[in-house]
């Protein structure tokens, strides 16, 4: 067998799907695994916004057997399309139909980033939900090319998507390409909802980028319950949904990207106590830097 | 032309270590946001997953979530033990192999950032005229041990109590925490997030303040001690479980009646291995040992020191070499004040 394909069999077979398994919430990308959130959210209405939404539910006891439901909110659809970012694959491309449960999507052997989209056209009005589901990691693949790739008329593109180990957080600046029939859009204004209650809009510069702040409106105070299993530690989170509107040969159309969000870097962490710790640290290797009587003898023969 | 852009094995090594700290702190802004997705995983150098533009992950941090995440828990569902747990933990290991089969341990003398980091604040402590801390023969086997205890307790056994239930999930990746180049890798980023402390748990809190405290001792102490965290990483120890493993070998002759009365090898060594002086044959290439090529570049003697791969040999020492070498760096690793001669004489193109 060729070496190569031995070596990206391995290299495929030793992604995070293995090393830190369990298919991640879609609406969170933290590299975490905070399943008992998951559960937590099953069942929960979309009240905070009106934009078309796609929830990722999760269910199953555990990483092996969990399936995930995609659940459209504010948008009435039969299908929907998904993209994997192994493009090329038999499983590039599918339709996924509507359950009682919502849609399921199967986690591919080799993980990876998903694109989820629902479109539902009414007369004039054709309105688009999207949502990105990574599950834990080494597809193969670069998702870009699935990000690129056009897939519905106007579109919200997360230009980098959160990797492992990363996710959307308050007081971040995320960019996004929005573009019409695969052009981008100069000047468009997006909107911002989240769950947390804040809104606001950005617009699209010459490229059609749009830099996307999160807004930092987690309540300080607030406290999650202890959670079971591996969760590491209750992550909290809360959602967003970016928003934008064109119209174009008499339609107008509507596109959302939603994701989920987590508190600030500095949440639940002291800078001062992070340096003051540190500031000790060096201060016990002070005595490290301090010559000795003979070094200074030496250095003072190699002077002179 | 390449003799004079890398006159020696130490300044290709330095040119490798700026590289591979481009690769392993910057790798993912440089390559793309999903490098670190698409290389190995598996990096048997302290390569930072909390960094978020690094070109990949080191091996440690998958160790410690798979003892954490698979075998810990399976432990508990004693029926769940099957191959579906011991795969990808023998998959994991075996990726790495396939790097450390053709470096072995150079992983540590020419790729960790972290190892970079300390060499140049090493040679600033120089430049600074700082004095060095060394560890003489008889105390430095105190500190060897320590970088197997890290192994054991903080990349093997907590993450595998964690998963158990044992013990809380702060500490599932407790040498991540503890761990000086998830601050130093991130600071590099100018992501100052690592190095808040945090504290939303007791356990968290001791081990971002340990993880510091750490940090600021490592950063202060580079200047005045080569390599002082190399000393107990436990990716040395981790490596050093495969070293002999490897084709990638250091070899030093059987016998050699000069090397009593010499020891600038060891004075050269980094890591304070006295071994390659006193010792010869396969002894003299020590558990500690990075493969950084000091020891072969300063021994004064024709191939005493070798760096061999399959049996041949990439390096060897040499005594032109060696005259060459200190007058541009002593073996301790001070630099040498160039001295440009002038000599007088009528200008030309006047």
């Amino acid at each position: 067998m060729n070496l190569n394909v031995i070596l990206l069999g391995a290299l495929l077979a030793a992604s995070p799907v293995i090393a830190a398994p369990g298919g991640k919430p879609a609406t969170d990308m933290s590299g975490g695994h905070g399943h008992a959130a998951m559960m937590r959210d099953m069942g929960k209405a979309n009240s905070w916004t009106l934009y078309p939404t796609l929830k990722a539910r999760m269910s199953g006891e555990n990483r092996e057997t969990m399936k995930t439901a995609i659940v459209p909110q504010n948008i009435v659809v039969a299908n929907i399309d998904a993209w994997s970012n192994n493009l090329k694959d038999e499983n590039g491309y599918r339709l996924l139909s509507m359950d009682m449960g919502g849609a399921m999507l199967d986690k591919p052997a080799n993980g990876g980033f998903h694109w989820l989209a629902a479109r539902e056209e009414q007369g004039e009005t054709v309105r688009v939900a999207s949502i990105v589901q990574a599950f834990g990691g080494n597809g193969g693949k670069d998702p870009t090319g699935m990000f690129m790739r056009q897939k519905h008329e106007l579109e919200i593109i997360p230009l980098p998507f959160p990797r492992e180990h990363s996710r959307y957080r308050a007081n971040e600046d995320w960019k996004f390409l929005v573009r019409f029939n695969g052009q981008p859009l100069a000047g468009q204004k997006v909107q911002l909802e989240t769950s947390n209650g804040s809104m606001a809009e950005f617009v699209s510069d010459a490229e059609g980028m749009v830099k996307v702040h999160v807004p930092d409106d987690f309540a300080a105070e607030e406290e999650q319950p202890a959670a079971g299993g591996h969760n590491h530690g209750a992550r909290r989170a809360a959602d967003l949904v970016l928003a934008t509107e064109y119209a174009d040969g008499g339609k107008t159309y509507l596109t959302a990207f939603n994701s989920s969000y987590g508190p600030n870097a500095f949440d639940k962490r002291s800078m001062a106590m992070g340096l003051g710790f540190t500031l000790l640290g060096m201060l016990g290797a002070v005595p490290l830097l301090r010559k000795r009587k003979n070094e200074q003898k030496a250095g003072e023969a190699d002077n002179a | 032309m390449l003799k004079t852009i890398f006159p020696t094995l130490g300044r290709v090594r330095f040119a490798v270590q700026i590289l591979m700290m481009f690769v392993t702190v910057y790798g993912g802004a440089l390559l793309g946001s999903y490098t670190v997705n698409r290389i190995s995983q598996s990096l048997p150098a302290l390569s930072c997953a909390y960094d978020k533009m690094t070109g990949d992950h080191c091996i440690l941090i998958v160790n410690q979530h798979l003892l954490h995440h698979r075998v810990g828990e399976a432990l508990v569902k004693a029926q769940e033990v099957t191959l579906k747990v011991f795969i990808p933990v023998a998959v994991s290991v075996g990726v790495f192999f396939l790097f450390f089969f053709f470096l072995n341990k150079m992983f540590c003398g020419w790729v960790c950032p972290l190892g970079t980091v300390q060499e140049l604040l090493y040679r600033i402590g120089r430049r600074l005229g700082r004095p060095l801390n060394r560890f003489n023969p008889k105390n430095v086997g105190r500190v060897r041990p320590v970088k197997w205890l890290m192994l054991l307790v903080l990349v093997l056994a907590l993450p595998v109590m964690a998963g158990m239930g044992v013990v809380g999930n702060e500490l599932g990746d407790p040498f991540c925490q503890v761990c000086p180049s998830r601050i130093a890798t991130t600071l590099l980023t100018a992501d100052s997030e690592q190095i808040a402390v945090r504290t939303s748990t007791t356990v968290n809190f001791a081990l971002g303040a340990l993880g510091n405290a750490m940090f600021g001792f490592i950063i202060i102490a580079a200047l005045a001690a080569r390599q002082p965290f190399c000393r107990i990483c436990p990716m040395l120890s981790w490596n050093a479980l495969f070293q002999k493993l490897s084709p990638m070998r250091l070899v030093k002759k059987d016998a050699h009646e000069k090397c009593e009365k010499c020891g600038v090898c060891e004075k050269a060594c980094p890591m304070d291995i006295h071994e390659i002086g006193t010792q010869f044959g396969k002894k003299a290439f020590h558990e500690d040992c990075t493969l950084c090529g000091r020891c072969a570049e300063y021994c004064p003697d024709d191939d005493v020191i070798q760096i061999k791969f399959f049996g041949i040999k990439l390096f060897g020492s040499s005594r032109e070499y060696y005259k060459k070498r200190v007058k541009m760096e002593t073996p301790e690793g001070t630099q040498k004040k160039r001295v440009i001669e002038i000599k007088p004489g009528k200008p030309e193109n006047v």
